[in-house]
């Protein structure tokens, strides 16, 4: 059966998202994902996180996605080894220095490839297959005949993310927003958290959402260009995913309100199990689906509308000026 | 002994490289790593490739071909075309961005020098191990890391790491060239279109857009940080000018070819026309990118003024 993975911030989240069907839920170590501390865990929410999951069927995975510094490394395994200890059924994880190392002293773990490491072509999941990576989530811009070429050719799970933000760039490929601001702040554990920079952990100030103006060299072009970003729901592939043996069906949002989460997971939990029973080669109705779907969109996008906004604003909070001398 | 260093640019086209000064350099990558519709991008020329190795060698300097930051399924048969050729024509290493390319290399390829771009993303020492196991023999550290996490890398795994030291830094790459949609309004088609050194700007904000990717508005610039790579044990060092006028190649490239024969040996001293030919040429000013842990924007050293671009080049208008 395919699986489920759906997001939590805090600990209401884990609980809304189990209830509503998730059967697994990814979790982030503070300071080491790609997410703003606020919406990580300390260890004691982690621990009672795995207790949750576990007591409701599902497993849990704990984002070690960020691009760390080589310092780090050694923090990231006693990290590893006390989520290990509490339980944790895998880790996903961005970093091939990192993936190598904690495969190196984990061979049991399950190492998802995040969608950071911007997996793109078949050689690039067979490389990551060499240094033990089992399952990795295919970038939101492959082609269902790129996923299909894919499974066919490699023995690698795949994981779809059916909601989340479309970028301009291709994810892990994007230094916008630490271009323009970046801050180097170390948490009470001694992480550097980076604030600012995705790839590295910190929030992301959504740099792209500008109102850009274009100019030619000193003349301006253009105004009010928009950098295409779109956060998105998959609706009309899922059977064809489902159909094709896809393992995971991915929702991101740790960043949304608890009960939107939870609709969103009830959604598709619901559609998965209605379509996995409906008699196979007859054709399956979506449009039942578009008009429940339709009623949680607008609360979707009024929560991701406000919080780019205020991104945008943080952004512009100039870090202090610096002098050498 | 004075110590020897390898300056570097990159090239994406035959027409470019004709018409390039190439004296600053010791060795070119060819090619354009962001779009396969690059205007006669060599990546998708074998023929253009095969010449243009020529040209370099002919000159006496080292040729290296480039491959893509961004690769799907269906850009590798060409890709594995275009290295062949290469190969053939004695291309001197290979630079990937991507790590399923880096595996094609060691594969079909063994022994053949690969340096890991800086879209590799090698953000730690681990990570730069295990790509020195499928045969990385250099590498560019992500743009991201600072000089003291570089010289980590550098001092624990016991490889060359180049350094972009001028030119624009790549802030991200993208499969969709926005510019497309301004082909009717504008009456420039696609290839030209992220030929028109197109700016995106709000507030004090500025990128350079390339269309399929954006790089940063200002200019990195480590001119005056030069001893301190050198001192730090650095001696490949690359002036990004892909998106950049054959001028500017020239000019930006003696400059720094001048200041780094002083650095490598001993020698303190910078030219005030040297300040003056960067200041030219960079539209929106100067930055360090993140080399000293700071936002990439931002400019850290003695000449805060060049954060300003001061002298503007004949003919450009005011913003």
């Amino acid at each position: 059966m395919i699986e489920l993975l759906a997001p939590a911030g805090n600990l209401e989240m884990v609980e809304e998202v189990v209830t509503n069907g998730a059967n697994a839920i990814y979790v982030g170590p503070r300071g080491w994902s790609r997410r703003r501390d606020a919406f990580e865990m300390d260890d004691a929410s982690l621990r009672e996180s795995v207790r949750i999951a576990h007591d409701g069927g599902a497993k849990l995975r704990v984002a070690f996605n960020t691009n760390m510094q080589s310092r780090e490394i050694p923090d990231l395994l006693r990290r590893m080894e006390t989520l290990v200890g509490y339980g944790a059924d895998g880790a996903i994880m961005t970093d091939v220095g990192a993936i190598a190392v904690v495969h190196r002293h984990f061979p049991e773990l399950t190492i998802h490839a995040s969608i950071g490491a911007n997996i793109l072509n078949n050689a690039d999941v067979a490389f990551y297959r060499e240094i033990g990576v089992s399952q990795v989530v295919a970038d939101t811009k492959l082609t269902l005949r790129e996923l299909a070429s894919r499974k066919e050719q490699l023995d690698v799970g795949i994981e779809i993310l059916i909601h989340a933000n479309y970028c301009y760039t291709y994810l892990g490929k994007c230094w916008m927003s630490p271009y323009h601001r970046l801050e180097r702040t170390i948490d009470d554990g001694g992480k550097d958290l980076f604030r600012g920079s995705p790839n590295r952990g910190g929030l992301d100030y959504r740099v792209c959402l500008e109102d850009w103006q274009l100019y030619s060299g000193d003349t301006k072009w253009e105004d009010h260009v928009a950098l295409k970003n779109d956060a998105f729901f998959l609706l009309d592939d899922i059977p064809h995913l489902i159909d094709l043996g896809v393992h995971c069906l991915k929702i991101q949002g740790r960043e949304y309100a608890v009960p939107l989460v939870g609709a969103i997971v009830k959604f598709y939990r619901d559609l998965i199990d209605t379509y996995e029973a409906h008699p196979k080669g007859e054709r399956f109705d979506l449009v039942p689906w578009k008009g429940r779907l339709a009623a949680i969109q607008p609360g979707r996008d009024a929560q991701r509308s406000r919080g780019t906004r205020a991104l945008l604003a943080e952004g512009r909070i100039p870090v202090a000026a610096i002098r050498r001398h | 002994m004075t110590r020897s260093f390898e300056l570097n640019t990159t090239i994406s086209n035959l027409r470019d490289l004709k018409a390039s000064d190439l004296s600053p350099y010791d060795a070119i990558y060819l090619g354009n790593i962001t779009c396969r519709l690059y205007e006669a991008n060599l990546l998708e020329h074998p023929d253009d490739l095969r010449e243009a190795i020529a040209v370099v060698k002919g000159q006496g300097k080292r040729a290296y071909v480039t491959s893509y930051a961004a690769p799907r399924n269906d850009f590798l048969p060409k890709l594995r075309k275009a290295l062949a050729v290469a190969v053939e024509a004695g291309i001197d290493a290979v630079e990937v961005h991507n790590l399923g390319v880096l595996k094609i290399v060691h594969e079909t390829h063994p022994g053949l020098p690969v340096h890991i771009g800086g879209l590799a993303n090698v953000y730690t020492d681990a990570g730069a191990e295990v790509l020195k196991r499928f045969g990385a023999m250099r590498i560019t550290p992500n743009y991201e890391l600072s000089l003291e996490e570089i010289g980590q890398i550098q001092r624990q795994v016991g490889l060359p790491m180049e350094l972009l030291v001028h030119g624009k830094m790549p802030l991200g790459i993208s499969d969709y060239c926005f510019l497309l949609e301004y082909e009717e309004a504008w009456g420039i088609k696609c290839p030209d279109l992220c030929q028109q050194d197109l700016f995106l700007k709000q507030g004090d904000w500025a990128m350079k857009s390339i269309g399929k990717g954006v790089l940063s508005g200002r200019d990195v610039c480590m001119f005056e940080h030069l001893p301190q790579l050198v001192a730090e044990g650095h001696d490949c060092f690359r002036i990004e000018a892909v998106s950049e006028s054959p001028a500017y190649r020239l000019e930006v490239g003696r400059v720094y070819r001048e200041a780094l024969k002083r650095a490598v040996a001993g020698m303190n001293g910078m030219e005030e026309g040297w300040w003056n030919t960067l200041r030219s040429h960079a539209r929106i000013g100067l930055c360090n990118g993140f080399y000293f842990g700071k936002s990439g924007m931002e400019y850290l050293g003695v000449r805060p003024e060049a954060v300003a671009s001061a002298v503007r080049r004949p003919g450009a208008d005011a913003i």
